[in-house]
């Protein structure tokens, strides 16, 4: 049973959505780098994580999630995060997750902010 | 011996395979639904039900498809109470809480997350063995 994740990516004002549909786990890990690297090619200074507003989000996507925050920290990249849950927000607060990357409540409040 | 089951215990038992914790998220769901615990709580309930079912999986009985993974729920003092027991190891004791600073900049291994998140979402956690050796992680959520 493992989790696939479709994740397209936009730019729009200077900053690259990662728009990732589906559960967030350990079996994210190729989907998130491999759309990471995507991201990092292009040459993008900003890069916004939309997630799905239902998602399940578990440790070991935290962990998957904060090893593309140590990548974006070495290649000097602005994160964001935008479209989870009330629960999750707490949740990234508490693992530390929101000392790298900001939460915005929306995606158009994501793109004034960033860009 | 765990304490035997009443008419409205729960008890639930998983393959060990990371993903139908997912299965014991959506009893547990229902089950603090009907008993009126606030929405917010019952994210948390979720949430720590998953972690100590993943643990119990992962590092409790190894994934090995004859093990199992029980879960049972129950009131008691006023909070739901839940048993997550494994068939393996089981829980050797809770990781250092992760250090998000340290593992950013990769001097520690980016682990360490589920005990922690069961630890700050639980109003209690116990770790203990039964009688008969099985390991277990009991964690309550206040009504």
């Amino acid at each position: 049973m493992q989790d696939v994740n479709e994740i397209k990516l936009e730019t729009r004002d200077s900053v690259t959505i990662m728009d990732i549909q589906g559960d967030v786990t350990a079996f994210s890990e190729p989907f998130l780098n491999d759309a990471y690297q995507s991201a990092n090619s292009q040459g993008t200074g900003k890069i916004l994580l939309k997630f799905d507003s239902n998602a399940y989000i578990n440790s070991g996507g935290i962990a998957v999630l904060i090893q593309v925050l140590a990548q974006t920290q070495k290649n000097n990249q602005v994160i964001g995060i935008t479209g989870i849950s009330e629960h999750f927000k707490k949740i990234f607060h508490m693992v530390g997750i929101t000392k790298f990357a900001k939460i915005y409540d929306s995606l158009e409040d994501a793109l004034q902010q960033m860009a | 011996m765990p304490p035997p089951l009443k008419k409205q215990n729960i008890e639930i038992s998983l393959p060990s395979q990371v993903g139908y914790e997912r299965v014991a998220m959506a009893s547990a769901e229902s089950y603090a639904k009907m008993l009126g615990l606030a929405p917010e709580r019952i994210e948390d309930l979720k949430t720590i039900v998953a972690e100590a079912a993943i643990n119990a999986m992962q590092h409790g009985n190894k994934e090995r498809p004859d093990a199992r993974v029980t879960v049972s729920m129950m009131v008691k003092d006023n909070a739901i109470q839940v048993t997550v027991m494994d068939q393996g190891e089981g829980f050797k004791g809770f990781l250092p809480d992760p250090n998000i600073e340290r593992i950013v900049n990769e001097q520690d291994p980016p682990v360490g997350f589920g005990t922690f998140l069961i630890r700050q979402l639980a109003d209690q956690v116990e770790i203990d063995k039964t009688a008969d050796g099985a390991n277990f992680v009991r964690m309550t959520i206040k009504l």
